[in-house]
C-alpha cells in the first residue's frame, strides 16, 4: 500500500498502532505475572502487578484521545477509518484484559492467607490456553492477518471447556470439603476471569477480521461454556 | 397511434432538419460568392499574372507589358507606415482604457466615441485629411495617405487591445502585484505578453482592412505612374491603380486591374488566416 | 521473576504538541470598507509564527477580504480602505508610508487560481527575484532551483526550465506560482484557497507542501472547505460576518469549540 500523501497523516496512524502494541506487551506480562504470583504466592509482587494496571488504564485514555483527534481532524476512510475504529475497540478490550490480570493478581494475595489448595492446580492450564490467544490475537492484530485472528476465534472454544471442566472440579472439591468453600470460591471467580480474559482475546482476532475484510467473520462464535445449563 | 409526446418530438425533428438544412444552404451561399470572387478574378486576370507583376513598374497606357511593383511597393510604405502611427497610440489608448479607467465614465465615454470613429465612411476620412493636410502642403503626399490610414487603423488597435487586455484574468495582475512589481511594470511586462497574440492580431486585421481602402487614398496619396519612394508626393499604391486601370478602356490596364484585385484579395486572406493562426495558437496552449 | 518496569518492544513516537510561539503578524482594531459597506469589524488576531494558521467561515464572513488586508492588495481598487493596524515586526504595514514593495517582499501571496506568467518556468521565477536583487544568470540559476526544490517542483520539472509554464498541469501550476512567492524568501505566505480548483491528488500534495513550508514560513490560509483546515492548519480561526468569532488550537476547535457559532458551523448546522 502506498504512503500518504501527507506524510504527518501516516505518522498518526502509526503512533496509534504503536500505542496499541505497547498496551498489548503491557496486558501480556501481567497476564504472566498475575499467574506467576498466584503460583508462588508472592503477595508483595502481587500488588506490584495490581498498581501496573494503572499504565494501561493511561495508554487507554492516551487512545481514546488520538481516535477521536484522528477521526475530527482526518476524516480517514476505507481502511483507514477501519484501522482507527478497531484501534478504539481493541484498545478497550486489552483495557479489560489488564483489569482481569490485575483481578487474579489481587484474589491471589486473599489466597495467600488461607492454606494452599490443591484444586488451584488447574488454573495454570486454563491460564496458559488464555495466555496463547490473547498472544496470538495481538500477533494477528500486528500482522494484520485476517486468517489467523479467525484461528482465534475457533479456539476461544477450547478455553471455555477447559473452564467448564475446571468448574465443574471446584464444585466437587466444594461439596467433598467445605473448609475449603472460601478458597475455592476464590479460585472461581479468577477462573471465571481468565475464561472473559479469553473471550476479550476473541473479540479482539473479531476486530482484526473487520478491519481487513470490512464485515463480521460469518457464524456464531462458539460457545462451550455449559456451566450456565 | 402515436402520443402526445411523440407526434412533438417529430415535429422537432423536422423543425431541426429544415433549420439544419437552410443554415447550411445559407454557408454556402456566403461561402459561393468568396469562391466565385476568387475565381473570377483569378482567371480574368491570369493573362497578366506572370513574374512581370512583381518586377516590372505599371505601363503607359497601350504598352503590353508591365507590372505593378511601384503600386505594390507604395502600398506596403503607405500602409506600413499607417500602421507604425496608428497601432502604437492605438494600443497605449487602449491600455488606458483597459488598466486606468476601465469601470469608470471616462471609459464608457472614450470607447463610445471610438466605436463613433470605427464606423466612420473612410471616405470623410479621406476629406477630412485632405483639407487639413494636403490642402495645407498644397499637393498629394504618400504621408497624407499614410495619416488617412492611420485614422482608419487606431480605433480597431483600440477596441482590439481593450478587449484582449480585459480578457487577462485579474488574477494575473494581483498575482505580479503581490510579488512588489509596480503597476507599469505589470502592465508592461506581464499583461503585454499575456495579451500579445490577441493585440497582434488586432494589428493585423487593422492592416487587412486598410489594404483595400481606396477612398481615403484618392485624396490623399492619389497615384503615381512611376517609381517613387518620395513619401513627400504622390506615391503609386494598388488600389487607386486598380480604380484608373479598371475604368480605362486599355485591355492590358484591365487585366493588370483584375491581377492587382487578385493579388489584394489574396492578401487579405493570407493576414487573416494569420491572425486566427495566432490566436489559435494562443488558445491550444492553454490547457 | 515479576517486572515491575516492562521493557517495551515497540517504540511510540510521542505527540508533537504545540509549543506556543511569538506572533509573526498581528491585526488590531482591523476595520475594513467597500464603499459604505463594512466588510470587517474590529479583527484582533495573532498570526504565530512558522505555523499555520487557517480562516474559516462561511461565503461572505470576510475571509478573503482579511487575507487581503495583509498584503495590501486591495490598494489598487478606488473605495476599498483599511482602518486600524496591522503590526509586523514591530510596524504597521497599514501606514501609507509602509513602502508596498517592501511589504509584498516580506509577505507572498497565492491565489486560488493558479496564474503562471506568459514566460518560460525559469522566467517565471526570475521575474520576482529581478526586481529586488540584481544577480548573475548563475546565481539566479541557483535561486529558482532552490525554490523549485522547496515547493517540490524540481524533479519535475528541470529538464524543462525554458519551456512556457502554461504547458504545465494544474496541480503543477500552483505549486509554481508557490515557488514563486518562496523565491523571494519572504516571512509571511498567504494562501486564498490554494487547492479549490485543484483535484484531491494535487490538493494532497499541495497539503504536504505547506507542511514541509511551515518549518521556514508563518502560513495563513483561506479555505472554505474545513476538513482542509482541520488536516492543514495548527490554529484556526472561525469567522463569521465580518467579525472574528473564535480562534485557537486547530484540535480543540474541531473536538470541542467554545462558541455555539462555531460548533454549529462545524457541525453543518448553520442556516
Amino acid at each position: 500500500m502506498n504512503d500518504h500523501i501527507v506524510t504527518s497523516f501516516d505518522n498518526e496512524l502509526k503512533r496509534l498502532d504503536g500505542e496499541i502494541q505497547r498496551m498489548g506487551e503491557l496486558a501480556i506480562s501481567q497476564l504472566d505475572a498475575a499467574i506467576d504470583v498466584l503460583q508462588r504466592r508472592d503477595s508483595a509482587a502481587a500488588m506490584r502487578v495490581v498498581a501496573n494496571d494503572e499504565a494501561i488504564d493511561t495508554l487507554e485514555h492516551q487512545v481514546s484521545h488520538d481516535v477521536l483527534r484522528l477521526l475530527a481532524l482526518r476524516q480517514p476512510m476505507a481502511r483507514d477509518l477501519r484501522e482507527v475504529y478497531a484501534s478504539l475497540r481493541i484498545s478497550s478490550d486489552i483495557e479489560r484484559i489488564g483489569d482481569y490480570a490485575a483481578n487474579v493478581a489481587k484474589r491471589s494475595m486473599v489466597l495467600n492467607q488461607t492454606a494452599p489448595v490443591s484444586a488451584a492446580r488447574g488454573i495454570p492450564a486454563l491460564a496458559k490456553l488464555a495466555n496463547t490467544l490473547v498472544h496470538d490475537a495481538l500477533q494477528a492484530y500486528h500482522d494484520r492477518d485476517a486468517d489467523r485472528a479467525l484461528a482465534v476465534r475457533g479456539r476461544d472454544a477450547d478455553v471455555d471447556a477447559e473452564y467448564t471442566g475446571l468448574f465443574r472440579e471446584l464444585l466437587t472439591y466444594m461439596a467433598e470439603d467445605p473448609r475449603q468453600i472460601t478458597a475455592c470460591t476464590h479460585l472461581l471467580f479468577i477462573a471465571k476471569n481468565i475464561e472473559r480474559i479469553g473471550d476479550h482475546a476473541t473479540n479482539i482476532a473479531e476486530n482484526t477480521w473487520f478491519l481487513v475484510h470490512g464485515e463480521q467473520p460469518e457464524g456464531e462464535r462458539e460457545k462451550r461454556d455449559t456451566t450456565a445449563q | 397511434m402515436a402520443t402526445v409526446a411523440e407526434r412533438l418530438f417529430l415535429r422537432r425533428r423536422i423543425v431541426n432538419g429544415l433549420s439544419l438544412v437552410l443554415s447550411g444552404l445559407a454557408a454556402l451561399f456566403g461561402l459561393f460568392w468568396l469562391v466565385w470572387i476568387l475565381w473570377t478574378t483569378f482567371t480574368k486576370g491570369v493573362d497578366a499574372m506572370s513574374l512581370s507583376l512583381f518586377t516590372e513598374m505599371t505601363p503607359p497606357p497601350g504598352q503590353d507589358t508591365g507590372g505593378l511593383l511601384n503600386a505594390m511597393a507604395g502600398s506596403l510604405m503607405i500602409s506600413g507606415l499607417a500602421v507604425l502611427m496608428g497601432a502604437p497610440i492605438g494600443i497605449a489608448a487602449g491600455t488606458y482604457l483597459a488598466e486606468y479607467v476601465n469601470h469608470r465614465k471616462l471609459g464608457e465615454v472614450i470607447r463610445f466615441v471610438n466605436d463613433i470613429l470605427l464606423s466612420a465612411p473612410s471616405i470623410v476620412l479621406g476629406l477630412f485629411v485632405y483639407t487639413v493636410v494636403v490642402r495645407t502642403t498644397g499637393g498629394f503626399s504618400g504621408y497624407a495617405g499614410s495619416i488617412a490610414l492611420a485614422f482608419i487603423v487606431l480605433p480597431v488597435v483600440v477596441r482590439t487591445t481593450d478587449e484582449m487586455l480585459r480578457l487577462v484574468p485579474i488574477q494575473m495582475r494581483e498575482a505580479a502585484l503581490s510579488l512588489g512589481v509596480p503597476q507599469w511594470k505589470v502592465t508592461v511586462q506581464i499583461l503585454y505578453r499575456a495579451a500579445a497574440p490577441g493585440i497582434i492580431t488586432g494589428v493585423l486585421l487593422a492592416l487587412a482592412r486598410i489594404s483595400g481602402e481606396t477612398a481615403p487614398l484618392l485624396f490623399t496619396a492619389f497615384n503615381n505612374q512611376y517609381w517613387s519612394t518620395d513619401m513627400t508626393g504622390a506615391v503609386a499604391n494598388l488600389p487607386v491603380t486598380i480604380f484608373q486601370f479598371a475604368l480605362s478602356p486599355f485591355a492590358y490596364w484591365n487585366k493588370l486591374a483584375w491581377a492587382g484585385a487578385f493579388i489584394i484579395t489574396v492578401f487579405v486572406l493570407l493576414v487573416s488566416v494569420t491572425a486566427r493562426y495566432i490566436l489559435l495558437r494562443k488558445k491550444m496552449s492553454h490547457d | 521473576m515479576t517486572n515491575a518496569s516492562i521493557a517495551f518492544t515497540t517504540a511510540v513516537p510521542t505527540a508533537t504538541e504545540l509549543e506556543p510561539r511569538a506572533a509573526k503578524l498581528s491585526a488590531r482594531n482591523l476595520a475594513f470598507h467597500y464603499g459604505d459597506f463594512c466588510a470587517l469589524k474590529d479583527i484582533n488576531l495573532e498570526v504565530p509564527e512558522k505555523r499555520v494558521t487557517s480562516l474559516i467561515g462561511p461565503s461572505g464572513c470576510g475571509k478573503s477580504t482579511l487575507l487581503r488586508v495583509f498584503n495590501r492588495i486591495y490598494s489598487i481598487y478606488p473605495g476599498q480602505r483599511a482602518s486600524g493596524e496591522v503590526i509586523l515586526e514591530g510596524e504597521n504595514i497599514l501606514d501609507p508610508k509602509y513602502p508596498l514593495n517592501k511589504l509584498r517582499s516580506k509577505i507572498g501571496m497565492v491565489f486560488q487560481k493558479p496564474v503562471p506568467f506568459p514566460m518560460s518556468i525559469h522566467d517565471n521565477i526570475a521575474y520576482g527575484i529581478s526586481h529586488y536583487e540584481r544577480l548573475s544568470k548563475a546565481d539566479m540559476a541557483v535561486r529558482v532551483e532552490g525554490a523549485l526544490r522547496q515547493s517540490a517542483l524540481w524533479d519535475e520539472v528541470k529538464d524543462k526550465l525554458k519551456q512556457n509554464a502554461l504547458g504545465l498541469s494544474g496541480g503543477q501550476q500552483q505549486r509554481l506560482c508557490i515557488a514563486r512567492a518562496v523565491a523571494l524568501k519572504p516571512d509571511v505566505i498567504l494562501f486564498d484557497e490554494p487547492t479549490s480548483a485543484l483535484d484531491p491528488i494535487a490538493t494532497g500534495k499541495i497539503e504536504q507542501l505547506i507542511a514541509e513550508l511551515k518549518q521556514h514560513f508563518t502560513i495563513l490560509i483561506v479555505t472554505h472547505n474545513m476538513q482542509q483546515a482541520a488536516r492543514c492548519s495548527d490554529y484556526t480561526a472561525f469567522m463569521y460576518l465580518g467579525e472574528l468569532v473564535e480562534h485557537g488550537v486547530t484540535s480543540t476547535i474541531f473536538t470541542k469549540p467554545t462558541k455555539q457559532q462555531t460548533e454549529d458551523y462545524i457541525t453543518g448546522r448553520f442556516g
